[in-house]
């Protein structure tokens, strides 16, 4: 029930066209990432960078999917799959699964353009779990400013991009402990000690995604 | 199905729009439920259907299955009736050739092919209704549902809301337009000052019995029921 209670909310999803918003994002700034070929031993920088950077369409992406359908089918959809714990089970399915495939786009555009060299298999490997943390915090913060949390659409937008201009400017501050890593994803990146402080970052990461959508699941119960 | 000193609000800074409400709902009884706008009785039908759980109080013994139909069915979608009715059976695990007798029985089968889009406010109120019956329901809920409805529908729903207390299922039907009246043993719920005042109908046990006759005799037969006040349905 929650997989075709998936399905449908992905078929919604592509045809409202409001995919097209976060994908002419993405390309645009892959386009802005990779305008100057990236040197080689500099690819892991990079997808640090593209990871991070990209929380805020992973965001918006979720956000446009959880707001496709109008609040009566969100109802009607409860009532066809259970209850409300599959309904929003579904809804944050199909929203990992659209940021799923804009990540995997972000990983593989590089490879075809961007890089002067391939990367090692380890580095795309780390390329590849920063743009599933940076996707997991993006969904979070993108269901959390979604329509049935925040009704207004201005309210709406500003949360979510204030949020992630919060989340960047905080895990600058000694206070980054905080919050999600993201500079501190991309500084050790680009210092080449990622290894060092990927297990913490991973932590810190799943661990705030985690809170974002339990407080999601959470304020749905009476916001259908 | 009970509802024990059920109470709910939105959020706890909003007023409680219901307090210590308790209801019961036997298998097969029908009640109508009627009160003035924003009383609370879309809340009690959310509430009925588990859509959102109750602020204080219990609601045990929801059947599994819930059908609900909304009070406006939700139009602004980017499927035809057809593929809306497949995903929804999808969801319920049950065939999409559910969807597709539903809508030959409401005279839908034109609205197949139609976007939900262009549907007028009735032909969107029929899918709403064929959606909430994809699969039996154990307990149907109906906000407003004959509301914009064509006369034909109108005639068959009560027939519908029988055959499914004749199952054993529970219907609760939000009614301003009071169109159960006449409906054998349908309790009546009163929503009003956040509470629920009720009415117990005559309860009688229905039955649902099929006739085969001589295709000739079947309009008097029909006309006969009908006046002795039983509801009847050609089947072919």
């Amino acid at each position: 029930m929650t997989f075709a209670l998936t399905r449908f909310k992905l078929a919604a999803y592509a045809r409202s066209h409001r995919l097209l918003q976060p994908l002419l994002v993405l390309f645009t700034m892959m386009l802005i990432f990779y305008s100057t070929v990236v040197p080689d031993g500099k690819q892991l920088a990079s997808y640090a960078d593209s990871a991070g950077l990209l929380i805020v369409v992973f965001a918006w992406a979720a956000r446009g999917l959880l707001d496709t359908e109008p609040a009566a089918q969100r109802v009607v959809s409860t009532t066809a799959a259970g209850g409300p714990g599959r309904e929003v089970r579904a809804g944050l399915l199909a929203a990992l699964a659209v940021n799923a495939g804009l990540a995997a786009i972000a990983v593989a555009l590089p490879l075809l353009h961007g890089f002067a060299v391939l990367p090692s298999s380890g580095d795309l490997a780390r390329g590849v779990v920063l743009h599933l943390l940076g996707l997991s915090a993006g969904t979070a913060l993108g269901a959390l400013t979604s329509r049935p949390i925040l009704s207004s659409p201005a309210a709406s937008m500003l949360t979510l991009f204030g949020g992630y201009l919060g989340l960047l400017l905080l895990s600058l501050t000694p206070a980054a402990g905080f919050a999600v890593p993201i500079m501190p994803w991309m500084r050790a990146a680009n210092a080449g000690t990622l290894d060092a402080v990927l297990l913490p970052v991973t932590a810190a990461t799943l661990f705030w995604a985690a809170a974002g959508t339990l407080a999601y699941a959470r304020l749905r119960r009476t916001r259908p | 199905m009970r509802l024990s000193d059920v109470s709910f609000r939105y959020s706890r800074r909003s007023p409680w729009i219901l307090r210590d409400v308790g209801l019961s709902l036997r298998p097969g009884s029908v009640v109508e439920v009627t009160g003035r706008n924003g009383a609370g009785k879309s809340t009690l039908l959310r509430l009925l259907a588990g859509v959102v759980p109750p602020s204080r109080g219990s609601v045990a013994e929801r059947p599994p299955v819930v059908g609900y139909a909304p009070e406006v069915f939700p139009v602004d979608q980017p499927f035809t009736v057809s593929a809306y009715l497949a995903h929804m059976a999808g969801v319920r695990r049950v065939s999409p050739a559910s969807g597709t007798a539903l809508a030959e029985r409401l005279n839908a089968t034109h609205l197949l092919d139609r976007p939900l889009g262009d549907l007028s406010k009735g032909s969107a109120q029929k899918i709403g209704l064929i959606q909430s019956l994809l699969a039996p329901p154990g307990l149907l809920i109906l906000d407003e549902p004959f509301a914009g409805l064509d006369e034909q529908t109108r005639d068959e729903l009560p027939v519908i809301i029988g055959e499914i207390a004749a199952r054993g299922g529970a219907v609760v039907v939000s009614d301003h337009q009071n169109q159960l009246r006449d409906f054998p043993g349908a309790g009546r719920w009163l929503v009003a000052d956040g509470t629920v005042a009720t009415w117990d109908g005559e309860r009688s046990r229905r039955a649902v019995i099929e006739v085969t006759m001589d295709a000739a005799e079947a309009d008097e037969l029909e006309q006969k029921l009908r006046a002795d006040g039983h509801t009847t349905r050609r089947i072919s």
